[in-house]
C-alpha cells in the first residue's frame, strides 16, 4: 500500500501530513495515559504492535498476480482504538521508508493516513457497531481486521486518484483503475489476515481476560460467553 | 473435540485455500508477482504520460541496493515483531502457571 517517494505531488504530501499529525499527537497523549495507569498493558500493545510488524514484512502473493501485504492493524484498533494504533503504525512505516525505500519521509503523511489512520478508523467505526450487539466477538474482530486491511487500501487508492486524476473520467476513473491494483489484490490477503488476527485475539483472551475487561474492549459476559465456547478445549493450557 | 478447535480450523481452512490458490493462479506463468507498490507506480507514469524514473524522490532516502538486502530488512523486521509476540505469550504463560500454584 505504499505510496513510493516521490510519487506524489508535494501539496499533496503536505496535506496528508497535516491530516496525520493531530493522530499522532492524540496518540501520545492516550499512549502516556495508558501507560501512567498500569504498566501490565504494555506487554498486549507488545502483541498488537508485533503483528503489525510482522504482516507488514510478508508480501503475500494474490489472485491478481501481484504481491501485497496485510497490514495486521485490526488488532491493535480493536484493543486500544485509532489513536494508539496510528503511533504504531507510523513506527513500521518510518522503519519501512528509512531504510527499506518503501514510501519515504515526504510520502509518510499519506501512508500514514492509509495503513495507520484511515484503515484503523473505519476498523474502530465497524467496531463500535458491533460492540453492543449479540454478534459473538470473534465475528467482530474478524469484520475490523478486515475491513482496517481492505480500507487502507481504498484510501491509498483514494490518494492516488486525487492527485492523479485521469485525463478521461477524472478523480472516478483513475480511482477505480487504483482500486483494480490495490484493492482487488487485497480481498484474499484482509480475509487471511482477518482469521489470523481472530485466532490472535482468542489466545489473548484464554490467557488474559481481565486486561481485555479493563480496557472495556468487551464486557465480561461477552468475554465469558466466547471463553465458555473455547474454554472446554485446552485442559493442558488450562491446568 | 472439533467445535472447540473451530477458530483454528476455519483458519487453516483459509491458509490453504490461499495457497491453492496462489499456487493454480501462479501455474499459468502469466503473472510476475510484482509488488502492488511498483504496479501502482507504474499505473502513475502511464496515467501522466511520464516515466517511472522521472519521479525522483521529494526527499533523498536510503535505498537497498539489491533484493537480498531488502529480503534481509523485512525478515529482521517480522522477527523482531515474532521475538516481542513470543515474549509476551511466554510472559503470560509463566504468569498463569506461578498463579495457579498459589
Amino acid at each position: 500500500m505504499h505510496i513510493m517517494e516521490g510519487f506524489l505531488p508535494w501539496q499533496w504530501c503536505a496535506i496528508w501530513w497535516i491530516i496525520a499529525i493531530p493522530f499522532l499527537v492524540m496518540g501520545v497523549i492516550e499512549l502516556r495515559s495508558l501507560m501512567r495507569k498500569d504498566r501490565e498493558y504494555l506487554p498486549l500493545l507488545g502483541v498488537c504492535g508485533a503483528f503489525i510488524f510482522i504482516l507488514s514484512a510478508l508480501k503475500l502473493p494474490s489472485v491478481t498476480g501481484s504481491c501485497s501485504h496485510p497490514t495486521g492493524t485490526g488488532l491493535s484498533t480493536t484493543c486500544f482504538g485509532v489513536f494508539i494504533t496510528s503511533i504504531v503504525g507510523a513506527i513500521v512505516l518510518l522503519f519501512q521508508a528509512l531504510v527499506l525505500a518503501h514510501g519515504g519521509l515526504s510520502v509518510l503523511g499519506a501512508n500514514m493516513c492509509s495503513m495507520a489512520i484511515g484503515g484503523p478508523v473505519a476498523g474502530y467505526i465497524i467496531y463500535r457497531l458491533l460492540k453492543n450487539t449479540k454478534v459473538n466477538i470473534y465475528v467482530t474482530v474478524f469484520i475490523v481486521a478486515v475491513v482496517a486491511d481492505l480500507v487502507t487500501y481504498i484510501i491509498t487508492s483514494l490518494e492516488l486518484a486525487l492527485a492523479y486524476p485521469a485525463q478521461v473520467g477524472g478523480i472516478a476513473a483513475s480511482f477505480t483503475a487504483f482500486f483494480a491494483i490495490f484493492a482487488i489484490t487485497q480481498i484474499p490477503l484482509a480475509i487471511v489476515e482477518g482469521c489470523v488476527l481472530t485466532l490472535v485475539f482468542k489466545y489473548v483472551i484464554e490467557l488474559k481476560p481481565e486486561m481485555i475487561i479493563k480496557l472495556k474492549v468487551f464486557s465480561e459476559d461477552q468475554i465469558t460467553k466466547a471463553r465458555g465456547a473455547s474454554d472446554a478445549i485446552p485442559s493442558e493450557v488450562k491446568s | 473435540m472439533i467445535k472447540n478447535r473451530k477458530l483454528e480450523l476455519i483458519t487453516l481452512v483459509a491458509v490453504l485455500a490461499f495457497i491453492i490458490v496462489f499456487l493454480s493462479v501462479s501455474a499459468e506463468g502469466t503473472h510476475e508477482f510484482a509488488g502492488s507498490d511498483t504496479v501502482g507506480s507504474g499505473k502513475i507514469a502511464e496515467l501522466t504520460g511520464l516515466s517511472v524514473d522521472s519521479f525522483p524522490p521529494l526527499i533523498p532516502q536510503y535505498v537497498p541496493p539489491s533484493g537480498e538486502v531488502e529480503a534481509t530488512l523485512f525478515a529482521l523486521q517480522a522477527a523482531f515483531g515474532g521475538v516481542i509476540l513470543g515474549l509476551v505469550f511466554g510472559y503470560w504463560l509463566g504468569q498463569r502457571k506461578i498463579s495457579s500454584h498459589l
